[in-house]
């Protein structure tokens, strides 16, 4: 989208070669955007923030009705 | 890298529950892009639970806020840059960092190489490194932009400057994390 992604030559064949000779293959980013996308799905969010959320949600009190509604009634 | 654990494809996976519908939906849609900006903003894995819990539970007590003007995860970012700068208002963090204006962070770089690494087991603590070591405002913004659902005019809306500002910044930050990174090694 916002980044270009086209190699040079000599970057393919570099990439190329590196792929064919090490087994646990290099990794190569081309920007600083694609490395942190990669990040970023490498790592998960933590199921206990849902199951906090759970409780806090449930702890919390009712949204209170305004001043007006407690006098004059209604909604 | 940050400790494994299984992330939900949705909280129903995880046999949970959100008692509100709208935060239910919020949170399998947005949680993992929201989590993982507090993680690589604050640097702290714990910081980063409690600020993912507090965005969403404030944005259930704000949903009637929200009018769709912008879209769900650009509203959850904006609540998440501001509790996280918050979480960072100490001394200490004011501190830390030169201003991303100053000249320093144009000398750290020769030019925009490829980020290459040999393993990826202890890519995480080399981001985090590396962006530690960023002014704040260049962290955001490469946090910001790497998210490929923000439009550039997008992140100047949350960073509050031009979309011109936030390419020209970039730049800057890009260079500044490819020195730092090439660095770490």
């Amino acid at each position: 989208m916002k980044q270009e992604t086209k190699l040079s030559t000599g970057q393919q064949h570099e990439q190329t070669a590196e792929a064919q000779t090490v087994k646990t293959t290099p990794q190569q980013f081309e920007n600083v955007e694609q490395l942190l996308r990669y990040d970023a799905a490498q790592t998960p969010v933590p199921p206990e923030i849902a199951s906090r959320l759970n409780r806090s949600v449930e702890q919390s009190p009712p949204p209170r009705r305004p001043w007006w509604r407690r006098i004059f009634g209604g909604g | 890298m940050n400790a494994p654990c299984e992330a939900p494809a949705s909280l129903e996976a995880a046999g949970l529950r959100i008692a509100s519908a709208e935060l239910s939906e919020l949170y399998t849609a947005h949680s993992r892009a929201i989590y993982y900006l507090a993680l690589r903003f604050l640097g702290d894995p714990q910081k980063a639970e409690d600020a993912t819990h507090d965005v969403f539970l404030k944005a259930l007590r704000k949903f009637d806020q929200f009018r769709g003007e912008s879209s769900a995860r650009t509203w959850l970012y904006r609540i998440a840059i501001n509790h996280c700068r918050n979480l960072q208002q100490t001394w200490h963090e004011r501190h830390m960092f030169p201003n991303s204006d100053s000249p320093i962070w144009e000398q750290t770089a020769a030019g925009e190489s490829p980020l290459r690494i040999l393993e990826t087991k202890e890519l995480g603590a080399r981001i985090q490194k590396t962006l530690d070591a960023l002014p704040p405002e260049y962290r955001l913004l490469l946090l910001l932009v790497s998210d490929q659902e923000l439009s550039y005019e997008q992140v100047g809306l949350l960073t509050e400057q031009s979309s011109d500002a936030v390419r020209g910044k970039l730049h800057r930050a890009r260079k500044a994390f490819a020195a730092l990174f090439a660095k770490s090694e």
